[in-house]
């Protein structure tokens, strides 16, 4: 748990509640405020720990239907990690061979790491392709966090196709959309 | 032809979305062709005035209402029996007007819109007005003419989607003029 503070408090603004905690954690902790730090803790980091840096849906031709990072600045070298991550895709969907074709899971998994981020993938069945990208120290995002948010992603993706006025291959510029993927991302510091 | 009512709730959700999906698509298609907000609203109309001539058939078949007396009891049945019947939502009536001859019915949910967002070139289309020719046109069936419009759309930014029914004369009895 300590370790978890020592990650966390340098990523993420000082609000009061964090200077708050590092005062505690300076003058020595006490178990019940370590145990009411822990729980509040846990839903401070649980809150934050559902934050994407990036999240991209790509159409099954490849390319772009949507894609959102926080911070805004750094939009290319996103734009970049996105692209590279889909050969990485190809692989893993090529790599299951046709009789297990069915078999295949959507969620991808952790698609590759590097020194700064962690890329995540899942497939649907008509070969869109969700890419998510979390900050590599972010170390308290567990795998099934990670598909709640592909899942979550997956059912709006399914309500914008729904939406007679969207064409297939248009980019998404449902509201709905944008406020669940707005749910889903880091806040900007 | 004896038709039951046999309609249980199991199968409903996937009809519901085959539903949305195909008026989507008739709206869109709509838009395609005619490329003019107001001109898709006058044919969604009109197309609802078709329905509904022939709907009120099915519907007093099916629910055994006798005449209602007032204005009042119409919109009570349209709201409590009709919607309910045919969409599954009951829309509540609010608005009187102090004559007693204008109502609005509230709908907090539409099942036609599920999903739907208009986009910004499509500002002046009434997305539901099929509903408006359904109401119009079965009226006009049981001797009643009426103008209904909506005044508070979801698609629109409201809160709530609003049909504002306005009742103008008792028709006499007379052949129906057919379709439009």
């Amino acid at each position: 748990m300590l370790t978890r503070l020592k990650t966390q408090v340098p990523l993420f603004s000082m609000n009061s509640y964090t200077k708050l905690r590092e005062k505690l954690k300076l003058s020595g902790l006490s178990f019940a405020s370590t145990h009411s730090h822990v729980i509040r803790l846990g839903r401070h980091s649980r809150h934050n720990s559902k934050m994407a840096v990036c999240i991209a849906v790509i159409a099954k031709e490849n390319y772009p239907l949507f894609i959102r990072s926080v911070p805004i600045q750094n939009e290319l070298k996103f734009h970049y990690t996105v692209h590279t991550s889909l050969d990485v895709v190809e692989e893993k969907i090529s790599a299951v061979g046709k009789a297990m074709a069915d078999q295949r899971e959507l969620y991808l998994g952790l698609l590759y790491p590097t020194e700064d981020y962690k890329v995540y993938g899942y497939v649907t069945n008509s070969k869109v392709k969700f890419v998510i990208v979390v900050d590599s120290s972010n170390t308290s995002l567990r795998d099934n966090e990670i598909r709640s948010m592909f899942r979550k992603l997956h059912n709006s993706f399914t309500d914008v196709m729904c939406n007679p006025f969207y064409n297939p291959g248009d980019t998404i510029q449902s509201k709905a959309f944008d406020s669940i993927v707005s749910a889903m991302m880091v806040q900007a510091s | 032809m004896s038709r039951q009512s046999n309609r249980t709730t199991d199968s409903k959700k996937m009809n519901a979305e085959l539903f949305t999906l195909t008026y989507g698509a008739l709206v869109t298609q709509l838009c395609k062709d005619y490329e003019n907000d107001e001109e898709v609203n006058k044919q969604l109309d009109k197309m609802g005035y078709n329905i509904g001539v022939r709907l009120i058939e099915d519907f007093l078949a099916r629910s055994s209402v006798g005449r209602c007396q007032d204005f009042r009891e119409t919109a009570d049945v349209i709201a409590k029996v009709a919607f309910k019947m045919y969409l599954g939502i009951t829309p509540s009536v609010t608005n009187w007007s102090p004559a007693g001859d204008e109502f609005s019915l509230i709908l907090e949910s539409n099942p036609l819109v599920d999903f739907v967002e208009l986009p910004d070139n499509h500002s002046s289309l009434v997305y539901s007005n099929l509903l408006c020719g359904v109401l119009r046109g079965a009226l006009e069936m049981v001797q009643m003419a009426v103008a209904v419009k909506f005044s508070q759309d979801t698609l629109r930014g409201d809160n709530v989607t609003e049909i504002r029914m306005k009742f103008i004369k008792r028709m006499e009895e007379n052949l129906p003029a057919g379709d439009e």
